[in-house]
């Protein structure tokens, strides 16, 4: 087994990878500022997939689908927030585990019954022809996958750091009351952190069908890398995601490879049982102190 | 008293009685596949019900542990002499061992986290049964034959007969556990995990506990499945099915074991209910005329925001709708679950049997069981020996926090039969000193020493247990809890039956005991009357009062108070200091922190004063009280520098 062939493929699982850590990133973004998460997200990056896909079968062009599929994805992640998520803030209670299961259902089985159940291709400008980097080959297509989600996560990032409404994104994440005080409306925050959620599970989701094409069950299993992904990482570590996304899909191309082709969801919920075992925060996450 | 019994019980016997009767009315091997089912999923999810509605934990592992028990039961049938009987222990045993394993690191997570970890689970386990091709025949299915119990072929009607038993000695043996001290420490703890580690239950062990009993439950149900179709397939037992079952658990209503059972009966029905176009329709339209009523009378009382009336509505109109439109409603059962559950979830929080216990407990009158008369003082708090010898030391005690050092070297001795007070400005310590001696947080340096032996570092549980109980400044009581239930969670020296025993109801005495203890310590502190009211509907100064009452359930040798005091108004303050002294009279020890100086004046024998972690004196309260470097603490250095003049203009009052 020469060294190039392991190094061929942990490099085209961590391009894989990174969509992991973009999913894991809309995690994150709802997570800062209200404490939850979509538990339908997957739901989210397919039907907007299959959104995108019906654009372009209506031949409008990949330059144009691209930013309708992301507005579709944020006012799918509006949608969540408004039925799923705000009230169950309100209460503050944790129906919105429940509540977003049950939305993710819905969407789930409304897509099987409006595209069908079939696993459709995903028509790309960018060329899958092989080309030689470094010693290994990978395609634009993958590189396509990684540009896309380093660009949108650092545009994203810089948005926090450098507008005023960043600003407030930040101070409702770190705390909402004090937001509130100074003047933020922390129910807006929270949806702005829904709409950019959903904008990156759009993303996801137009980048990687062209790899895996475009059914109902395209993304259950990259969501649940996903959530092995937010929380190994932290749900509130930046940048932790990338690392760990990539990480994580190095290895299980591996595993694949070494163990059985079965097994390529494996590493990841075991390094998720695990991280949990180890540090429950993660493990770019920061422990707090318990107060009473 | 009667009534209830008769009403409450009478309806479980009716149940179970038409469970078992049904098969003999209706022949249809269709129908007994049904009844099969639902039998099946009332253990299942009154399995779930523990870790959902108990724990307050979202978890979605449940049908993963049926897919485990079920397999566990194939296997042991098919590849060991065991049988029946055997399968029927062994699958349980399996997914109780694997629960607690799972449950060791996913139990340190809360909320989101908890229902990641269990969804991993879950996936893992279908990606085990899959691959262990040895093992389970992976995705070609495992057939299997149905084994004769105790030499008797069991046809159809007679395994259902055996799934009704079953599923009868669960329901009797949950009763027993959830209205146990196991069923109260499971709920304690979802309200606050700290105050059930400081009153020395023990949060880990019940959570673990709680959550391997609900998968075990989970691997009978999934040994009955095994049996009943004969044919396993890991695919079977995917996210899709889990999610179902905790929604059934939801809609049926948590905390229930008659929840669970309509849960079970609504997942079971439901893809018959679909299959009939009309019936649909009768039920959608139901479910719309309901939520419109509900909705009407919740905005028109204001006890519902208007998204809570309207969004029912909006998804039962939906389902309504979809019914007229929709070809084949079957294609969209998902959507349909959905949009059901939706309705309920926000509608209707409590769940289809949380809503309709409380109407029919309503409607018939039922009176809550009579509380027993209270047991003497003495028996429950015997008086210990106030003999002033030294009973808790502090010696060099420090806790920094990176550069913070907010206990920094105390020493001092409390004596036995003493009230001690501990004052000092904000943040001079006295909150860390009290969260170090009780467990919250490991001493970076130095000892505690209880009667001369050093106190347990770092372990709530243990020191609790080692004879020190505390209150807390911001309230942990268990607010879902009546304020006796509060108190008999934290009772001790009471609870001897073990396990088995609970389970199979022979625990009552002890409890009837505990009851009439928990009362004895609530007259104690004048809260004899609200001992029913929840703990979250109690005023402020009674959910103070509550605090030490369930405190002195511990039967301390120490009892720290971190300011009792706090926010009360003035009458509830001088019912306490009458309280504490009541206390004291019972040779318990107290540690005493109070802002309020004429209440420390008036209790204290010896108070010691803190300042940056430091103590600065130590004496009675008069000589403290003038003390130059307490006055100096509280007040700033006004002996030596004059006063600042003030800015021109200032306005002085």
């Amino acid at each position: 087994m020469p060294a190039s062939i392991v190094a061929q493929m942990a490099i085209s699982g961590a391009l894989m990878g990174l969509v992991y850590a973009l999913i894991a990133y809309g995690f994150q973004l709802t997570y800062a500022t209200s404490k939850s998460i979509n538990f339908g997200q997957g739901e989210l990056v397919m039907v907007s997939a299959f959104f995108s896909l019906t654009l372009l079968d209506l031949g409008l062009s990949y330059w144009l689908v691209l930013p309708a599929g992301l507005l579709f994805g944020a006012a799918l992640g509006l949608v969540v927030e408004r039925a799923g998520v705000r009230l169950a803030l309100e209460q503050k209670s944790e129906g919105w585990i429940l509540l977003t299961i049950i939305l993710g259902l819905f969407f789930f089985s409304a897509a099987e019954n409006i595209w069908g159940r079939d696993d459709r291709p995903f028509p790309t400008p960018i060329p899958s022809d092989s080309i030689h980097v470094l010693g290994v080959d990978v395609t634009p297509l993958e590189l396509s996958v990684a540009v896309g989600v380093l660009a949108v996560m650092g545009l994203i990032e810089l948005l926090k750091r450098r507008t005023l409404l960043g600003k407030a994104f930040e101070a409702v994440s770190v705390d909402r009351d004090a937001g509130e005080l100074m003047g933020i409306s922390a129910k807006r925050t929270v949806m702005l952190s829904y709409a950019l959620s959903g904008a990156v599970a759009a993303l996801a989701g137009i980048l990687v069908s062209p790899i895996t094409t475009v059914g109902p069950t395209m993304a259950s299993a990259l969501v649940l890398k996903a959530f092995s992904v937010a929380v190994v990482a932290g749900l509130d570590s930046g940048f932790g995601v990338v690392l760990v996304g990539m990480f994580l899909g190095a290895l299980e191309t591996l595993a694949s490879f070494y163990v059985g082709s079965g097994w390529r969801e494996a590493p990841g919920l075991v390094l998720l049982i695990l991280a949990l075992a180890v540090r429950p925060t993660g493990v770019f996450g920061k422990a707090a102190i318990r107060k009473v | 008293m009667w009534k209830r019994l008769f009403l409450v019980r009478g309806a479980e016997l009716l149940l179970f009685a038409s469970l078992a009767a049904l098969p003999l009315a209706v022949a249809s091997p269709y129908a007994l596949g049904l009844l099969m089912l639902l039998a099946i999923y009332g253990i299942l999810l009154i399995g779930l019900d523990v870790t959902v509605g108990y724990l307050g934990q979202v978890n979605l592992a449940q049908a993963a542990f049926l897919g485990l028990g079920a397999y566990a039961a194939a296997i042991v049938v098919t590849h060991t002499g065991l049988g029946l009987v055997g399968a029927l222990l062994v699958a349980p045993t399996v997914c109780f061992v694997l629960g607690a394993l799972l449950a060791l690191p996913a139990l340190r997570l809360e909320g989101p986290q908890f229902a990641l970890a269990t969804l991993s689970f879950t996936a893992l386990a279908t990606t085990a049964l899959n691959e262990l091709e040895w093992l389970t025949q992976g995705a070609q299915g495992f057939s299997l034959s149905r084994p004769p119990l105790l030499g008797h072929a069991l046809g159809a009607r007679a395994f259902y007969w055996m799934c009704v038993a079953l599923l009868a000695m669960v329901w009797i043996a949950m009763r027993n556990l959830l209205s146990s001290q196991w069923g109260r420490a499971f709920e304690a703890l979802r309200d606050s995990p700290i105050a059930t580690d400081a009153m020395g239950v023990g949060t880990y062990r019940h959570k673990v506990a709680a959550f391997a009993f609900g998968s075990g439950l989970g691997g009978l149900a999934g040994a009955l499945y095994a049996f009943n179709f004969q044919y396993l397939q890991p695919q079977s037992f995917v996210y899709e099915l889990t999610v179902i079952l905790l929604l059934g658990v939801v809609l049926g209503g948590r905390k229930s074991l008659w929840g669970a059972f309509v849960g079970a009966s609504l997942v079971a029905l439901l893809p018959n209910l679909l299959s009939n176009r009309t019936l649909f329709q009768a039920f959608s339209a139901l479910g719309l005329a309901v939520a419109l009523a509900a909705g009407a009378r919740g905005l028109f009382r204001r006890t519902m925001r208007p998204f809570q009336a309207i969004a029912p509505v909006v998804a039962t109109s939906a389902l309504v709708v979809g019914g007229l439109v929709v070809e084949n409603t079957e294609d969209w059962r998902k959507a349909i679950f959905a949009l059901m559950l939706f309705s309920v979830v926000v509608g209707l929080p409590e769940g289809l049997m949380g809503f309709a216990t409380r109407f029919l407990a309503q409607l018939l009158r039922i009176a809550p069981p009579p509380l027993p008369p209270p047991s003497p003082l003495d028996e429950v708090l015997p008086a210990r020996l106030a003999d002033g010898a030294v009973l808790l030391e502090l010696r060099d005690l420090r806790r920094h926090f990176g550069g913070v050092k907010a206990v920094d070297g105390v020493s001092l001795a409390v004596r036995a039969g003493h009230v001690h007070g501990l004052i000092g400005p904000n943040g001079s310590g006295k909150s860390t000193l009290v969260n170090v001696i009780s467990g919250l947080y490991t001493p970076t340096s130095g000892e505690a020493l209880l009667r001369g032996s050093p106190l347990p570092h770092g372990s709530l549980v243990r020191v609790a247990r080692a004879g020190v109980a505390r209150t807390f400044q911001n309230l942990q009581l268990f607010t879902g809890l009546t304020a006796l239930e509060n108190v008999m969670v934290a009772l001790t020296g009471v609870y001897r039956a073990p396990l088995p025993f609970v389970l199979l109801g022979l625990g009552r005495a002890e409890d009837r005991r505990a009851r009439a203890d928990a009362l004895a310590l609530l007259e104690l502190v004048g809260l004899r009357e609200q001992a029913r009211t929840p703990a979250k509907d109690l005023t402020y100064g009674a959910q103070r009062f509550l605090e030490m009452a369930r405190a002195l359930a511990r039967k301390p040798e120490v009892l720290i108070l971190d300011e009792p005091a706090a926010g009360l108004a003035h009458p509830d303050v001088v019912k306490q200091v009458e309280v504490i002294r009541r206390i004291r009279e019972r040779g318990v020890t107290i540690v005493l922190i109070e802002h309020h100086m004429d209440v420390v004046t008036q209790l204290c024998d010896v108070v010691t004063a803190l300042d940056g972690g430091k103590l600065i004196a130590e004496g009675s309260p008069d000589e403290v009280k003038r003390h130059p470097k307490v006055i100096e603490a509280y007040l700033g250095n006004v002996g030596d520098a004059a006063l600042p003049a003030p800015p021109a203009g200032a306005r002085i009052s």
